[in-house]
């Protein structure tokens, strides 16, 4: 494929998701009315600034390369695993978007693998769009979906009055899938997520887009307080267990801290299969 | 851990594990083939020994000949055969000893050859005997001795035994003899130097004793008859005398008194006293009484003197004769007593004396006769023994008693048997997966940590949203394919060098 032909097609997936975009706008009036349309109408720059950013849209390869499911991989069990719980939230949701936060039992268990997966199966659906928030503070990984560095992120957001949603949104290279990520500071979490600014940026980024899936790529549950206030913008918290490290006492400790009225189930990661043999 | 995952779970675990599964397989397989290379090449042989001690002759030679029991035939085999001397003929036989190998060396060799050797009991009388080395001829040359040289040495050693006893009851015997015939030599000493000391001799001697006590006193008896009967003769004879004296001369004094007194009397009657007739008469009957008395003096005197004085007129008495006759008669038959009385008593002496002699000699005779019946007795059962010992032993000299025959002897080994080099390679392969798949089981019995996500909802009843397997890039499925085909490569290379091994190895190339 030549780098022209490779231009064009590019061309071609920023059409069709400058279209995604705009499909939900009509849902938008019946959803949330003239409000919405107004701040989005505020923030010109945004759209603009999408727009920009879909011009470098990520090929199939380069996102195995960085572990992200491509829907073109059919065949491939993780992206079958990732439909079905997209479909299961969806369900729950009963079709509206919803706040889904993503947290591990331990450090290293791959929630945020599984937050960013998830968001990608959100974003196969052209009538769907995600957004990250990289929650994890301490060890944040959503910034390196994003190839420019440095960016501005959540913690620039929440200390910074002067800055814009917008600004701390940024696109990945996958149509309609963006991201916010942790940002440069990361002092006093826990004084962070229960400020007033945190709840107006949950407020604006779930009100922005009624089709848009929000998850929150939460630290894991050893840092429970974060957990117990990231949990409380969330409809629904996922536990992602690995593979060979999480044990029956810290299960029952992470479902005791959520409790089941949230807690929409256990993502267990990371099952050795042998990749041929389904 | 659920049964039904486990399978499931083993499988993943394997693949998650997979380098590590190689490593193993690669090295358990190198270990068990250098082990198999090491290992040395066993041929062995085997040989039965029955061992019959229930021949034909035992039941009839029963009680006189005695068998060697045998409690624990493969223990007795063992200690003969691990002897030092059988041993040393071994290494001598198996040609061990040909590169001169010193005394240590000879004793290591012996150890060796201990180890390699195995003696069992085969039921009560069979034993076996198995040795297995790494040379075939040897094999069999060495079990074929060791067969041999054990039922040498078995029968040898039964010989040995048997004529230890027989020579112990020979001698036992020849001193009882000694015993017997000195007690012999003994007894003929006292009865020849006691010629009465025989049996029945003190019964006799009691008898005469007994003849000659009554006899003495019967003698006695009669001596004491004839004194009693002398002395009335004697007393009769002076009585006699006496009254014959009397009788002539004081009788006439009497005859002549009364006489007298009768004129006195009359006289008397007409006179008075002083009548000179009566005065007279009165003197006359005085000297009539003092002549009495004188007479009476007389006769007293002669009889304080002893001397009688017989009157002729005593010597013409016809009884006194008689009385005389008798007497001296008496007196004859009084000494002939008292002679024979003496003769008696002399007699009763000796008796006794050789009774107090015979009774000595009894005591000593009946020592010496005991002492020859016991050592008679003992000196006859170990005659009998010694027979019974002599039989025994010509049993066993002549191999009748305890019966060894190689039952089946030693065959040339023509295969190794025990563990051969494929038995390493087959075992390598299998442990190779048997040990990791162990492990691993091990690791998931003993690790908490969930490998089966369905597991996270039996226990918690949460349900599982997503049970997501590793999600490859292609890079990594890249360089996964490589790594399995490398760990393929390397199960290959190692079963095929396990196989080329086990071909060089049976084709004796190795």
């Amino acid at each position: 494929m030549s780098k022209i032909e490779k231009a064009l097609s590019k061309a071609r997936e920023e059409r069709r998701s400058l279209q995604v975009v705009s499909v939900p706008g009509a849902a938008e009036k019946a959803a949330t009315g003239t409000a919405l349309v107004t701040e989005r109408a505020a923030h010109p720059e945004t759209i603009s600034r999408m727009a920009a950013s879909e011009l470098r849209l990520l090929g199939s390869d380069d996102l195995s390369a960085r572990h992200i499911i491509h829907k073109n991989h059919v065949g491939d069990v993780a992206v079958q695993v990732f439909r079905e719980l997209r479909t299961q939230i969806i369900q729950h949701s009963k079709g509206q978007n919803s706040v889904i936060l993503v947290t591990g039992v331990s450090n290293g268990n791959g929630s945020s693998f599984v937050a960013q997966n998830l968001g990608a199966a959100f974003a196969f659906d052209a009538v769907r769009t995600a957004l990250i928030i990289d929650c994890n503070l301490k060890n944040p990984s959503v910034h390196r979906l994003i190839t420019k560095s440095p960016v501005r992120g959540l913690t620039d957001y929440l200390e910074s009055p002067d800055t814009d949603v917008g600004e701390i949104i940024h696109p990945v290279g996958m149509a309609r899938f963006r991201v916010i990520p942790a940002g440069g500071r990361a002092d006093a979490q826990v004084e962070h997520f229960s400020s007033m600014r945190m709840r107006r940026l949950m407020d604006s980024v779930r009100r922005r887009y009624t089709e848009r899936f929000i998850i929150l790529d939460g630290p894991p549950m050893s840092e429970i307080a974060d957990i117990r206030i990231l949990s409380e913008f969330a409809d629904y918290v996922l536990v992602v267990a690995r593979y060979g490290r999480t044990t029956h006492s810290q299960i029952e400790r992470c479902v005791s801290a959520i409790g089941n009225e949230k807690l929409l189930g256990i993502v267990f990661n990371d099952e050795p299969r042998i990749p041929w043999f389904r | 851990m659920y049964p039904t995952h486990l399978a499931t779970t083993l499988i993943n675990e394997t693949f998650h594990s997979r380098r590590l599964f190689v490593a193993l397989f690669v090295i358990v397989n190198a270990a068990m083939l250098t082990t198999g290379l090491l290992f040395p090449k066993g041929f062995s042989a085997s040989t039965t020994i029955l061992v019959d001690d229930r021949n034909i002759v035992q039941p009839l030679m029963q009680g006189a000949a005695v068998a060697t029991e045998i409690t624990d035939r493969g223990r007795n085999a063992r200690e003969a055969i691990f002897g030092r001397k059988i041993m040393q003929s071994v290494l001598e036989h198996g040609g061990w000893l040909n590169d001169r190998p010193t005394d240590e060396e000879q004793e290591r060799l012996i150890e060796g050859i201990k180890k390699r050797t195995t003696i069992t009991n085969i039921g009560r009388n069979i034993i076996k005997i198995d040795y297995r080395d790494d040379d075939a001829e040897r094999v069999f040359k060495t079990t074929q001795k060791l067969a041999e040289l054990f039922i040498q040495a078995s029968i040898a050693a039964k010989a040995a035994e048997s004529s230890a006893a027989f020579e112990f009851i020979e001698k036992q015997t020849r001193e009882y003899q000694e015993k017997l015939t000195r007690t012999e030599e003994q007894l003929r000493d006292l009865r020849s130097a006691n010629l009465d000391a025989r049996a029945g001799t003190e019964a006799e001697v009691t008898a005469r004793m007994n003849a000659l006590q009554v006899r003495l006193e019967q003698t006695s008896q009669e001596l004491r008859e004839a004194e009693i009967k002398g002395n009335a003769l004697e007393r009769q004879v002076s009585g006699e005398v006496e009254v014959t004296a009397a009788a002539t001369r004081e009788s006439q004094y009497r005859s002549r008194i009364a006489e007298l007194q009768s004129r006195l009397d009359t006289l008397r009657l007409s006179y008075h006293d002083t009548h000179p007739d009566i005065v007279q008469l009165k003197h006359q009957i005085q000297d009539l009484l003092d002549g009495i008395v004188a007479e009476r003096e007389r006769r007293e005197q002669m009889k304080r003197a002893g001397r009688s004085e017989p009157d002729q007129s005593a010597m013409n008495n016809p009884i006194y004769q008689q009385l005389r006759r008798e007497l001296s008669q008496n007196q004859l038959n009084i000494e002939a007593l008292k002679a024979r009385i003496a003769d008696s008593q002399q007699r009763l002496q000796q008796e006794m004396s050789r009774a107090r002699l015979l009774h000595t000699g009894d005591a000593r005779l009946a020592e010496l006769t005991r002492d020859y019946q016991v050592n008679r007795d003992i000196y006859q059962d170990l005659l009998r023994r010694r027979e019974n010992a002599r039989v025994s032993m010509n049993l066993d000299s002549e191999r009748q008693g305890l019966t060894l025959k190689v039952q089946e002897p030693a065959a040339l080994p023509l295969y190794p048997s025990g563990l051969r080099f494929w038995h390493f390679v087959a075992g390598g392969i299998l442990l190779g997966v048997l040990i990791p798949v162990g492990l691993l089981y091990a690791r998931l019995q003993i690790d908490p940590r969930i490998r089966v996500g369905t597991a996270i909802a039996l226990t918690h009843q949460v349900p599982v949203a997503a049970n997501l397997p590793h999600l490859w890039s292609p890079r990594e499925l890249k360089s996964l394919r490589w790594e399995l085909i490398l760990l393929t490569l390397a199960v290959v290379a190692t079963i095929a060098a396990s196989a080329a091994l086990s071909v060089l190895r049976a084709t004796r190339m190795l």
